[in-house]
């Protein structure tokens, strides 16, 4: 069963398109990593499933919600990390935690669950503009696991990590749909860091899928258009080539 | 809630001592003022209330709205310097009730702040006027015009606060609009229903010439205009974004 459908989603910014008609199909339960390079559209998308900005096209469906009408019903679901830490620098990490729980209606022992989570604990008291990048990373991410919602939808999540954090939030991620039975769309630059956690990946240039399904399926259908399969880095950057060559060249 | 979290928000801004000094400042300017030179005005013949709001409200409301404006930046840039409103764009609350609740806040210590400046006139006059006898209604309609008046600057300054993600850009917009109103002829009806104008309105003036409810009813209906344009411009962030 899918937790997230889209129909022919599209995003426009004038003549530039963004994301064209993209059908994504993600399962309930699962870990999606969604790749593409720079500006293939891989944030425009999860900023539209958490509202950030309105489709021009076609739709999407999360949990048998449709945007724009369930908007709250959507986010009240999702726990999201979108490209950058979103917090007040003016607060500690637990009071920024406490805002959100606030919002989401959560007992306070949830503040501190997060940041158990993500490590964050010891430094509860302190400012989060004092925070380094990597910790702000972690604030950010228990933002978006605070009471442990259903759906996570997370851009870039290892941003800033040092490797240890990386291994860290990878082994995270990958424990929560058994550990919290809920569903994870994650995008990556870090291509080995997709092959290691997704159950499915979905790639994306240009604004256009390139392939969805299993890393089995992946395989199996790059063997067949004579790509490399050795790893995942190279399967993706030829297919990108490919998909780039019958473009007329455009990167 | 709402009200709750926007003021949790503001913790170690200086938005609070702010309007207070800004308020302590304006509340002491009339009395400085009579401190050094009290037989200038006790001379003067008429309403010692009056004579003390001619001499001295246009820099106390001046005051007034360069806090307003510096507050509705600080609220704002806090949103803005490290994407707090952005969380908030992806949580189940609605962006319109969360702008409601910066501007009761605005307002509250706005009331605060004409509170203040109202006692501090009322005890001024009752000092160097001792034969005068002043009633408790009519300085409680007095301050209420005074803050009502105030309302439509106060939501214009959020609105372009919130429109403008450089803290600057709407400071600087708050300073321009503040000195282009001041120099517009205050005794220029239309002129000073404007927002940013009308808070320099006195109430003793609006009452002789019986246009109380018409500066009421014009800076409600502002407020709710202002108000309306933000919900419009988070409507179309969205759908340019």
């Amino acid at each position: 069963m899918n937790i997230i459908e889209t129909n022919q989603l599209t995003k426009s910014y004038g003549d530039f398109t963004a994301v064209s008609r993209l059908n994504l199909h993600i399962r309930k339960g699962s870990v999606y990593g969604f790749l593409g390079p720079n500006g293939a559209g891989k944030s425009t998308t999860m900023k539209m499933f958490l509202g950030l900005t309105r489709p021009t096209e076609g739709g999407f469906q999360i949990d048998g919600k449709t945007y724009p009408g369930d908007r709250v019903a959507i986010l009240k679901e999702i726990g999201s990390f979108i490209e950058a830490p979103a917090f007040y620098g003016n607060l500690t990490g637990e009071e920024n935690l406490d805002i959100i729980r606030k919002i989401l209606g959560l007992p306070k022992s949830s503040v501190s669950d997060a940041l158990e989570l993500v490590g964050l604990a010891p430094f509860r008291k302190r400012l989060a503009k004092k925070y380094s990048l990597g910790m702000k990373q972690r604030l950010g991410l228990a933002g978006a696991l605070i009471g442990r919602p259903p759906i996570l939808i997370l851009d870039e999540p290892t941003n800033g990590l040092d490797p240890v954090g990386i291994h860290e939030i990878r082994t995270l991620i990958k424990s929560l749909p058994q550990q919290f039975d809920c569903t994870v769309l994650v995008s990556s630059h870090l291509l080995p860091e997709v092959e290691l956690m997704a159950d499915d990946i979905g790639i994306l240039n240009h604004g256009r899928l390139l392939f969805e399904g299993t890393l089995e399926d992946l395989k199996t259908s790059a063997k067949t258009a004579g790509f490399p399969t050795d790893n995942l880095e190279d399967t993706f950057l030829a297919m990108i080539d490919e998909d780039n060559r019958k473009r007329g060249g455009a990167r | 809630m709402t009200l709750g979290i926007e003021t949790k928000k503001l913790k170690r801004t200086g938005y609070l001592p702010a309007f207070l000094g800004g308020g302590l400042l304006a509340a002491a300017f009339p009395l400085v003022n009579m401190l050094v030179r009290s037989e200038t005005f006790v001379s003067l013949p008429g309403d010692p209330f009056q004579i003390l709001m001619d001499a001295n409200w246009q820099m106390m409301a001046m005051l007034n709205i360069l806090i307003s404006i510096c507050g509705a930046c600080m609220m704002y840039h806090t949103e803005y310097a490290d994407n707090g409103a952005q969380k908030m764009d992806v949580l189940p609350v609605r962006t319109g009730n969360l702008f409601l609740g910066k501007f009761v806040i605005a307002v509250l210590v706005l009331a605060a702040m004409v509170a203040m400046e109202t006692a501090v006139l009322a005890g001024c006059a009752l000092y160097w006027f001792p034969a005068y006898e002043l009633t408790m209604p009519d300085l409680i309609k007095q301050a209420g015009f005074q803050w009502f008046v105030t309302l439509p600057t106060v939501m214009l300054m959020l609105v372009i606060a919130s429109a403008c993600k450089n803290m600057w850009v709407s400071l600087g917009i708050g300073a321009i609009l503040v000195f282009t109103l001041t120099i517009f002829p205050q005794d220029n009806l239309v002129l000073s229903l404007f927002p940013f104008s009308s808070p320099y309105q006195l109430f003793a003036v609006a009452k002789q010439n019986s246009s109380i409810p018409l500066f009421l009813g014009v800076c409600a209906a502002e407020t709710v205009l202002f108000g309306l344009i933000e919900l419009i411009l988070q409507k179309t962030r969205r759908c340019v974004a």
